[in-house]
Protein backbone atom coordinates (compact mmCIF):
# COMPACT_ATOMS: atom_id res chain seq x y z
CA UNK A 1 0.00 0.00 0.00
CA UNK A 2 1.17 3.86 -0.81
CA UNK A 3 0.56 6.45 0.96
CA UNK A 4 0.34 9.76 -1.04
CA UNK A 5 0.55 12.91 1.31
CA UNK A 6 -1.18 15.60 -1.46
CA UNK A 7 -1.73 19.95 -0.67
CA UNK A 8 -2.03 22.57 -2.84
CA UNK A 9 -2.71 26.38 -2.48
CA UNK A 10 -0.48 27.53 0.70
CA UNK A 11 -0.09 30.61 -0.81
CA UNK A 12 3.03 31.50 0.89
CA UNK A 13 4.51 35.04 1.86
CA UNK A 14 7.48 36.43 2.87
CA UNK A 15 5.19 36.15 6.35
CA UNK A 16 4.02 33.27 6.53
CA UNK A 17 7.03 31.09 8.60
CA UNK A 18 6.05 28.19 10.72
CA UNK A 19 2.18 28.32 9.17
CA UNK A 20 3.11 24.65 7.57
CA UNK A 21 5.73 23.51 9.40
CA UNK A 22 3.93 22.31 12.42
CA UNK A 23 1.26 20.07 10.55
CA UNK A 24 4.33 18.36 8.50
CA UNK A 25 6.07 16.91 11.85
CA UNK A 26 4.53 13.36 11.45
CA UNK A 27 4.08 13.44 7.60
CA UNK A 28 7.11 10.89 7.25
CA UNK A 29 5.23 8.78 9.66
CA UNK A 30 2.45 8.83 7.85
CA UNK A 31 3.11 9.01 3.82
CA UNK A 32 5.76 7.92 1.04
CA UNK A 33 5.48 10.29 -1.14
CA UNK A 34 3.90 14.26 -0.99
CA UNK A 35 2.61 16.16 -3.68
CA UNK A 36 2.16 20.07 -4.19
CA UNK A 37 -0.59 21.35 -6.31
CA UNK A 38 0.28 24.76 -7.18
CA UNK A 39 -0.06 28.20 -5.94
CA UNK A 40 2.53 27.65 -3.49
CA UNK A 41 3.64 31.40 -3.16
CA UNK A 42 1.33 34.46 -3.44
CA UNK A 43 2.69 36.00 -6.24
CA UNK A 44 5.02 33.92 -7.34
CA UNK A 45 8.18 35.99 -5.96
CA UNK A 46 11.38 34.03 -5.15
CA UNK A 47 11.15 35.46 -1.79
CA UNK A 48 8.29 34.00 -0.87
CA UNK A 49 8.77 30.15 -2.36
CA UNK A 50 11.97 30.13 0.07
CA UNK A 51 9.83 30.65 2.92
CA UNK A 52 8.02 27.63 2.56
CA UNK A 53 10.81 26.12 0.94
CA UNK A 54 12.57 26.52 4.17
CA UNK A 55 9.91 24.43 6.00
CA UNK A 56 10.22 21.94 3.30
CA UNK A 57 13.70 21.39 3.82
CA UNK A 58 15.03 18.08 4.90
CA UNK A 59 11.62 16.43 4.95
CA UNK A 60 12.86 12.27 4.72
CA UNK A 61 10.03 11.54 1.88
CA UNK A 62 10.54 12.57 -1.51
CA UNK A 63 8.15 15.35 -2.94
CA UNK A 64 6.88 16.19 -6.05
CA UNK A 65 5.20 19.65 -6.88
CA UNK A 66 3.39 21.81 -10.00
CA UNK A 67 3.36 25.36 -9.97
CA UNK A 68 0.15 27.31 -9.72
CA UNK A 69 -1.06 30.91 -11.49
CA UNK A 70 -0.47 32.43 -8.39
CA UNK A 71 3.34 31.07 -8.89
CA UNK A 72 3.69 32.72 -12.68
CA UNK A 73 2.76 35.90 -11.42
CA UNK A 74 5.77 37.80 -11.44
CA UNK A 75 7.26 36.22 -14.16
CA UNK A 76 9.96 34.73 -11.74
CA UNK A 77 8.58 31.35 -12.51
CA UNK A 78 11.60 29.73 -13.17
CA UNK A 79 13.23 30.97 -9.56
CA UNK A 80 10.58 29.92 -7.88
CA UNK A 81 11.18 26.49 -9.84
CA UNK A 82 14.88 26.52 -8.46
CA UNK A 83 14.45 27.48 -5.01
CA UNK A 84 12.35 24.15 -4.77
CA UNK A 85 14.84 21.94 -6.73
CA UNK A 86 17.20 23.53 -4.42
CA UNK A 87 15.55 21.54 -1.05
CA UNK A 88 15.10 18.93 -3.34
CA UNK A 89 11.30 18.94 -4.77
CA UNK A 90 10.91 17.99 -8.28
CA UNK A 91 8.69 20.29 -10.31
CA UNK A 92 6.76 19.42 -12.91
CA UNK A 93 5.07 20.73 -16.15
CA UNK A 94 4.40 18.43 -18.94
CA UNK A 95 6.92 16.04 -17.54
CA UNK A 96 6.85 12.97 -15.57
CA UNK A 97 9.28 11.09 -13.07
CA UNK A 98 8.95 7.88 -10.86
CA UNK A 99 9.61 7.31 -7.30
CA UNK A 100 10.05 3.72 -5.87
CA UNK A 101 8.63 3.16 -2.81
CA UNK A 102 9.64 0.12 -1.35
CA UNK A 103 9.69 -1.53 -4.73
CA UNK A 104 6.31 -0.14 -5.52
CA UNK A 105 7.43 2.03 -9.00
CA UNK A 106 4.84 5.13 -8.66
CA UNK A 107 4.82 7.46 -11.84
CA UNK A 108 3.69 11.27 -11.25
CA UNK A 109 2.99 12.92 -14.14
CA UNK A 110 2.19 16.80 -14.08
CA UNK A 111 1.12 20.07 -15.00
CA UNK A 112 -0.26 23.13 -14.00
CA UNK A 113 -2.93 22.86 -16.87
CA UNK A 114 -5.23 25.37 -16.96
CA UNK A 115 -9.10 26.93 -17.84
CA UNK A 116 -11.25 26.70 -20.61
CA UNK A 117 -14.38 24.93 -19.12
CA UNK A 118 -16.07 21.74 -19.64
CA UNK A 119 -17.97 19.29 -21.57
CA UNK A 120 -20.87 21.34 -23.31
CA UNK A 121 -19.53 24.57 -22.32
CA UNK A 122 -15.58 24.60 -23.30
CA UNK A 123 -14.16 27.66 -25.29
CA UNK A 124 -12.84 27.10 -28.19
CA UNK A 125 -9.43 28.73 -29.84
CA UNK A 126 -11.75 30.93 -32.40
CA UNK A 127 -11.79 34.53 -32.77
CA UNK A 128 -9.87 36.97 -31.03
CA UNK A 129 -6.14 36.11 -30.36
CA UNK A 130 -6.64 36.63 -26.72
CA UNK A 131 -9.33 33.56 -27.20
CA UNK A 132 -6.86 31.59 -28.72
CA UNK A 133 -4.17 31.84 -26.88
CA UNK A 134 -6.15 30.94 -23.51
CA UNK A 135 -7.61 27.78 -25.31
CA UNK A 136 -4.71 27.14 -26.80
CA UNK A 137 -2.53 27.13 -23.79
CA UNK A 138 -5.01 24.59 -22.01
CA UNK A 139 -4.58 22.26 -25.44
CA UNK A 140 -1.10 21.97 -25.35
CA UNK A 141 -0.58 21.79 -21.58
CA UNK A 142 -3.16 18.73 -21.81
CA UNK A 143 -1.42 17.07 -24.66
CA UNK A 144 2.15 17.30 -22.79
CA UNK A 145 0.00 15.67 -19.82
CA UNK A 146 -1.31 12.42 -21.72
CA UNK A 147 2.17 12.37 -23.68
CA UNK A 148 3.99 12.25 -20.25
CA UNK A 149 1.79 10.21 -18.35
CA UNK A 150 1.86 7.60 -21.24
CA UNK A 151 5.17 7.62 -20.80
CA UNK A 152 5.67 5.86 -17.85
CA UNK A 153 6.42 2.92 -18.93
CA UNK A 154 6.41 -0.12 -16.19
CA UNK A 155 5.14 1.73 -13.59
CA UNK A 156 2.83 0.56 -10.59
CA UNK A 157 1.04 3.37 -10.26
CA UNK A 158 0.34 6.57 -11.95
CA UNK A 159 -0.74 9.51 -10.70
CA UNK A 160 -1.48 12.46 -12.55
CA UNK A 161 -1.09 16.43 -10.85
CA UNK A 162 -2.53 19.39 -11.90
CA UNK A 163 -3.18 22.76 -10.45
CA UNK A 164 -6.43 23.45 -12.44
CA UNK A 165 -9.40 20.32 -11.82
CA UNK A 166 -9.95 18.65 -15.03
CA UNK A 167 -13.42 17.67 -13.74
CA UNK A 168 -16.86 20.00 -12.66
CA UNK A 169 -17.31 17.22 -9.88
CA UNK A 170 -14.65 19.07 -7.63
CA UNK A 171 -15.65 22.37 -8.45
CA UNK A 172 -19.16 21.93 -6.57
CA UNK A 173 -19.51 25.05 -4.12
CA UNK A 174 -17.37 27.61 -7.10
CA UNK A 175 -19.92 29.88 -8.50
CA UNK A 176 -20.65 28.32 -12.07
CA UNK A 177 -19.55 31.95 -13.56
CA UNK A 178 -16.03 31.00 -12.70
CA UNK A 179 -16.01 27.49 -13.85
CA UNK A 180 -14.29 28.22 -17.08
CA UNK A 181 -11.38 29.87 -14.68
CA UNK A 182 -10.95 26.81 -12.76
CA UNK A 183 -10.33 23.98 -15.04
CA UNK A 184 -10.94 22.33 -18.42
CA UNK A 185 -12.34 18.63 -19.40
CA UNK A 186 -9.49 18.34 -21.82
CA UNK A 187 -7.62 17.49 -18.65
CA UNK A 188 -9.63 14.91 -17.62
CA UNK A 189 -9.74 13.58 -21.51
CA UNK A 190 -5.97 13.29 -21.36
CA UNK A 191 -6.01 11.38 -18.28
CA UNK A 192 -9.16 8.94 -19.48
CA UNK A 193 -7.23 8.62 -22.44
CA UNK A 194 -3.12 7.64 -20.91
CA UNK A 195 -5.17 5.79 -17.88
CA UNK A 196 -4.30 6.46 -13.82
CA UNK A 197 -4.82 5.60 -10.81
CA UNK A 198 -5.58 8.79 -8.46
CA UNK A 199 -5.55 12.74 -10.00
CA UNK A 200 -5.13 15.32 -7.43
CA UNK A 201 -5.44 19.22 -8.03
CA UNK A 202 -5.79 22.40 -6.36
CA UNK A 203 -7.20 25.85 -7.42
CA UNK A 204 -10.68 25.64 -6.29
CA UNK A 205 -11.01 27.04 -2.59
CA UNK A 206 -14.89 26.07 -2.29
CA UNK A 207 -15.27 23.31 -4.27
CA UNK A 208 -15.15 19.62 -3.34
CA UNK A 209 -13.04 17.13 -2.29
CA UNK A 210 -14.09 13.91 -4.16
CA UNK A 211 -15.12 13.43 -8.04
CA UNK A 212 -14.18 10.90 -10.89
CA UNK A 213 -13.37 11.22 -14.48
CA UNK A 214 -15.89 10.27 -16.66
CA UNK A 215 -13.94 6.84 -17.38
CA UNK A 216 -14.27 6.68 -13.39
CA UNK A 217 -10.59 7.63 -12.18
CA UNK A 218 -10.53 9.28 -8.67
CA UNK A 219 -10.26 13.15 -8.26
CA UNK A 220 -8.98 14.82 -5.25
CA UNK A 221 -9.22 18.32 -4.90
CA UNK A 222 -6.56 19.33 -2.22
CA UNK A 223 -6.75 23.27 -1.89
CA UNK A 224 -5.80 23.73 1.10
CA UNK A 225 -8.48 26.06 2.74
CA UNK A 226 -10.80 23.06 1.22
CA UNK A 227 -9.13 20.30 2.98
CA UNK A 228 -7.95 22.68 5.83
CA UNK A 229 -5.20 20.80 7.36
CA UNK A 230 -1.77 20.31 6.47
CA UNK A 231 -2.45 17.83 3.89
CA UNK A 232 -4.41 15.12 2.95
CA UNK A 233 -3.44 11.25 2.85
CA UNK A 234 -4.56 8.69 0.02
CA UNK A 235 -3.66 5.24 -0.01
CA UNK A 236 -3.68 3.00 -3.30
CA UNK A 237 -2.65 -0.44 -3.39
CA UNK A 238 0.50 -1.12 -5.69
CA UNK A 239 -0.97 -2.57 -8.83
CA UNK A 240 -2.79 -0.27 -11.22
CA UNK A 241 -6.91 -0.97 -11.56
CA UNK A 242 -7.58 1.79 -13.98
CA UNK A 243 -6.57 0.77 -17.43
CA UNK A 244 -7.19 3.22 -20.33
CA UNK A 245 -10.22 4.17 -21.74
CA UNK A 246 -10.89 2.35 -24.71
CA UNK A 247 -10.73 4.52 -28.00
CA UNK A 248 -13.87 5.95 -29.00
CA UNK A 249 -15.63 6.32 -32.15
CA UNK A 250 -18.56 8.48 -33.94
CA UNK A 251 -20.97 5.72 -35.40
CA UNK B 1 -11.69 54.96 -7.89
CA UNK B 2 -15.39 55.18 -8.72
CA UNK B 3 -18.03 57.10 -6.06
CA UNK B 4 -20.85 54.83 -7.12
CA UNK B 5 -21.24 52.33 -4.50
CA UNK B 6 -22.51 49.74 -6.52
CA UNK B 7 -18.69 49.43 -7.83
CA UNK B 8 -17.08 50.01 -4.68
CA UNK B 9 -16.93 47.04 -2.97
CA UNK B 10 -15.37 45.48 -6.73
CA UNK B 11 -13.11 48.01 -6.59
CA UNK B 12 -11.64 47.15 -3.17
CA UNK B 13 -11.89 43.60 -3.79
CA UNK B 14 -9.49 44.18 -6.62
CA UNK B 15 -7.08 46.61 -5.24
CA UNK B 16 -6.45 43.83 -1.61
CA UNK B 17 -5.67 40.98 -4.35
CA UNK B 18 -3.12 43.40 -6.00
CA UNK B 19 -1.39 44.71 -3.04
CA UNK B 20 1.49 42.69 -2.72
CA UNK B 21 1.06 43.06 1.08
CA UNK B 22 -2.39 40.63 0.50
CA UNK B 23 -3.04 39.00 -2.61
CA UNK B 24 -5.70 37.14 -1.52
CA UNK B 25 -8.05 36.51 -4.15
CA UNK B 26 -10.79 34.67 -2.00
CA UNK B 27 -12.17 37.68 0.22
CA UNK B 28 -15.85 38.85 0.01
CA UNK B 29 -16.03 42.56 0.37
CA UNK B 30 -19.44 44.30 1.50
CA UNK B 31 -19.83 48.03 1.42
CA UNK B 32 -23.05 49.57 3.26
CA UNK B 33 -22.90 53.09 4.23
CA UNK B 34 -19.59 54.30 6.00
CA UNK B 35 -19.23 50.36 6.60
CA UNK B 36 -16.50 47.50 5.40
CA UNK B 37 -17.61 44.15 5.92
CA UNK B 38 -14.58 41.29 5.04
CA UNK B 39 -15.19 37.79 4.45
CA UNK B 40 -13.28 34.92 3.33
CA UNK B 41 -10.54 32.80 4.22
CA UNK B 42 -7.24 33.41 4.83
CA UNK B 43 -3.84 31.49 5.89
CA UNK B 44 -2.54 33.30 8.91
CA UNK B 45 -3.61 35.69 11.78
CA UNK B 46 -0.88 38.05 10.57
CA UNK B 47 -2.84 38.66 7.27
CA UNK B 48 -5.94 39.10 8.58
CA UNK B 49 -4.60 41.87 10.39
CA UNK B 50 -2.84 43.21 7.02
CA UNK B 51 -6.03 42.88 5.62
CA UNK B 52 -7.61 45.54 8.41
CA UNK B 53 -4.70 47.41 7.79
CA UNK B 54 -4.85 47.47 4.20
CA UNK B 55 -8.63 48.25 4.24
CA UNK B 56 -8.35 50.78 6.21
CA UNK B 57 -5.82 52.62 3.72
CA UNK B 58 -7.79 52.37 0.82
CA UNK B 59 -10.73 53.70 2.65
CA UNK B 60 -9.82 55.53 5.48
CA UNK B 61 -12.78 57.44 6.41
CA UNK B 62 -15.03 54.04 7.13
CA UNK B 63 -15.44 51.18 9.81
CA UNK B 64 -13.80 48.24 8.93
CA UNK B 65 -15.03 44.76 9.81
CA UNK B 66 -12.98 41.85 9.40
CA UNK B 67 -14.93 38.50 9.23
CA UNK B 68 -12.26 36.77 7.63
CA UNK B 69 -11.04 32.83 8.97
CA UNK B 70 -7.78 31.58 9.82
CA UNK B 71 -7.62 28.44 8.37
CA UNK B 72 -6.09 25.79 10.17
CA UNK B 73 -3.34 23.59 8.81
CA UNK B 74 -2.87 20.79 11.64
CA UNK B 75 -2.32 17.61 10.67
CA UNK B 76 -4.99 15.31 9.25
CA UNK B 77 -7.01 12.97 11.38
CA UNK B 78 -7.18 10.18 9.26
CA UNK B 79 -6.77 8.86 5.70
CA UNK B 80 -8.75 7.46 2.55
CA UNK B 81 -8.35 4.37 1.04
CA UNK B 82 -8.69 5.07 -2.69
CA UNK B 83 -8.04 1.81 -4.46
Amino acid sequence: MIRIAAVGDLHYGEGSQGILKPGLEHLPDRADLLLLAGDLTRRGNPEEIQVLANELRGLPVPIVAVLGNHDYHCGREAEVRRALEGVGVRVLEGEAVTVDIDGVRVGIAGTKGFGGGFRGAHGSDFGEPEMKAFVGHTKMLSDRLERALTGLDGVDLRIALLHYSPIEGTLEGERLEIYPFLGSYLMAEAVDSAGADLVVHGHAHHGTEKGRTPAGIPVRNVAQPLIRHAYSVYTLNGHREVQPAAAGGIS
Amino acid sequence: MSERPDYLPEHIREKLFHDPRVAEQDLKVDVKEHRVLLGGNVSSLQLRHTITEVAQELLPGYEIVNETTVVPATEPEDEEPVS
